[in-house]
């Protein structure tokens, strides 16, 4: 239970569930685009990975183009934008809960894509063994702390991007058509646009953390990109707090670490998976109780005052006077 | 019809059905973007309708809208934006959870500017431009007296602020013509003479008219330079609020003379 390098491993996924989460905060805290489809981006974004960097003949597959880590690195974030140009060029025309429903049907098509073209990815069966970054410098078992350190580095750096993307004329106005796309559309605003690009920006951000993914389980199959993920990441933002610049990747870290240490307590006779999903409700219930808006808020990001009730009160019938009378 | 301003708002034989409904129907106006034009009717008339025309919210069947020249045919409603009309909405709802100040500036800055490539690369150049917007958002802020109010969100503000912010959101988009949707609607019956001021003040001091559209007849025929009657889609009357108040079609629409007719 207190083992460091368990520990490590821990913290490695969970701030790859929260860069994720910053990254779904992006698109659909700021950009209003309920989208639960981030599993089958992720999917895309790790299969294109692992496929692309394929040279061993013995795996009985057709393509092996046997590209470099880093170049294959690019490729999945690059092809992964494609794939969310693909899902948002019919999926935008819809708002809503029909976004999500199409979304979610979308990343499951991708997932049977990857189960059908065995000749490619092997289908059910998967791919192992897939080598890591630097994995020849330590050996496998404190091979875990250089992990901590890469997943680290990406989460700091998808959470500047975010960051600074929210705090930008782009983000103001990506929230301002959230709230009110007419009048966005009323102020000069290509929403459609906008919201496109937003889209394939998250596909390319996802697709580049999936290989991060791919490195911690360091096997790959279809079973890993079902929808579960997708609510899992979903349940780091809305636990860290939609629409607030860190959320996501706290809520992350809170979600991930929570249940990992439930998971090392034993229950009597409750099933591991059971335990989980008691542990995500019961951190659900726990937070949200506290903290309606999530442990961040949307409010707090961009620092906007709060009123007084008795301000607004008073104030309301001398402002159109003085505005009337100038 | 040659010899009209070419900056105008000019509506020529605009059509638009609903299945069997014609909402309106073959209407044909000239307006001044330097004027308060009033858009008058009973409910149903079509004046919402013709307003989501002329945005290209709903565009028409037929029929031509042109305006400063340009038309406005096959345009979406953010390019209609970028010629200068500016329209706002019946309840103001504004951007609600971004602040007086975001939304000012939403509002002002060109859209080439907000893109994810801009945010993470050319900041410089965004930097001055926000800086020039947020000089003149405090001015307009502090004209409209919502100054108090710069770093408060939209959906903290009463009704009233926000019918003001409507205006200071409008006039940071550069417009050439507002097209008012109910102004008066929601606004508290002391403040509306006010609400008529500020509306006749951008008219004398920025030259900036308006086409609106409301309900409530004496507020608009105490501003209104030129009033066009719409009963059942078509244009019945134009002239000024006296001739229109003595004109018997109008007086038969809104007394309800239907007796007669029967």
């Amino acid at each position: 239970m207190t083992n460091p390098i368990f520990w490590a491993g821990v913290l490695s996924l969970a701030l790859i569930y929260g860069s994720i989460a910053l990254v779904l905060n992006l698109e659909s805290g700021w950009g209003g685009m309920w989208d639960l489809g981030t599993a089958g981006l992720l999917g895309a974004g790790g299969y294109s990975y692992v496929l692309l960097t394929l040279d061993n003949p013995d795996l009985g597959t057709r393509f092996l183009p046997g590209w470099p880590m880093w170049l294959a690195w690019i490729g999945a974030s690059l092809f992964t934008g494609l794939v969310a140009l693909a899902i948002a060029i019919p999926s935008l025309r819809l708002r809503r809960e029909y976004f999500l429903i199409t979304t979610l049907a979308l990343a499951e098509i991708i997932r049977q894509l990857i189960v059908i073209q065995k000749d490619i990815t092997r289908g059910h069966t998967g791919i192992a063994n897939l080598d890591r970054p630097l994995d020849s410098l330590v050996d496998a078992r404190t091979y875990n702390y250089i992990f901590l350190g890469i997943t680290a580095f990406a989460a700091v750096i998808v959470y500047l991007i975010t960051r600074r993307l929210g705090h930008s004329a782009y983000g103001r106005t990506l929230r301002g058509a959230r709230d009110n796309e007419a009048l966005a559309l009323s102020l000069g605003k290509p929403v459609n646009q906008m919201r496109i690009k937003t889209f394939v920006l998250s596909g390319m951000l996802i697709g580049a953390i999936a290989p991060l993914y791919v490195f911690y389980l360091r096997a790959i199959s279809p079973g890993v990109y079902a929808s579960g993920i997708t609510f899992h990441v979903w349940t780091a933002l809305v636990l860290g707090g939609i629409g607030s610049a860190f959320g996501g990747l706290f809520g992350g870290l809170l979600l991930i670490v929570f249940t990992e240490g439930i998971g090392l307590v034993h229950i009597g006779a409750f099933p591991d998976a059971v335990k989980e999903n008691f542990s995500i409700g019961l951190l659900l219930v726990l937070v949200l109780r506290f903290r309606p808006d999530g442990v961040f808020s949307e409010r707090r990001t961009f620092r906007a005052r709060t009123r007084t009730i008795s301000e607004s009160d008073t104030r309301t019938s001398d402002q159109l006077s003085t505005a009337g009378q100038k | 019809m040659s010899e009209t301003p070419p900056l105008d708002l000019i509506l020529q034989n605009v059509t638009k059905t609903y299945g069997g409904v014609t909402a309106v129907d073959d209407v044909s106006a000239s307006i001044s973007t330097s004027a308060i034009t009033a858009l008058i009717g009973p409910n149903g008339a079509g004046k919402t309708t013709l307003f989501n025309a002329i945005t290209g919210f709903d565009p028409a069947d037929s029929g031509s809208i042109t305006f400063g020249g340009d038309s406005l045919a096959g345009l979406k409603p953010w390019q209609v934006a970028h010629l200068g009309l500016i329209r706002t909405f019946q309840t103001p709802v504004g951007f609600t959870t971004l602040t007086v100040r975001e939304s000012m500036l939403s509002a002002a800055l060109h859209h080439s500017l907000e893109t994810p490539r801009k945010a993470l690369i050319f900041s410089r150049q965004i930097k001055e431009v926000e800086q020039q917007a947020t000089e003149q958002a405090i001015e307009i802020a502090t004209e409209l007296g919502l100054i108090d109010l710069f770093d408060f969100r939209t959906d903290e503000l009463s009704s009233g602020d926000r019918k003001l912010l409507e205006f200071a959101r409008q006039l940071m988009a550069n417009p050439k013509m507002l097209l008012l949707d109910e102004p008066a609607a929601s606004v508290a019956p002391n403040n509306i003479g006010r609400l008529a001021q500020l509306i006749l003040r951008l008219r004398d001091e920025r030259g900036l008219g308006s086409l609106i559209i409301d309900h409530n007849l004496s507020f608009l025929m105490q501003i209104a330079d030129t009033v066009h009657v719409l009963d059942r889609g078509a244009v019945i009357a134009s002239g000024t609020p006296e001739e229109i108040s003595t004109n018997q079609d109008v007086m038969r629409i809104y007394l309800g003379e239907k007796a007669d007719e029967v």
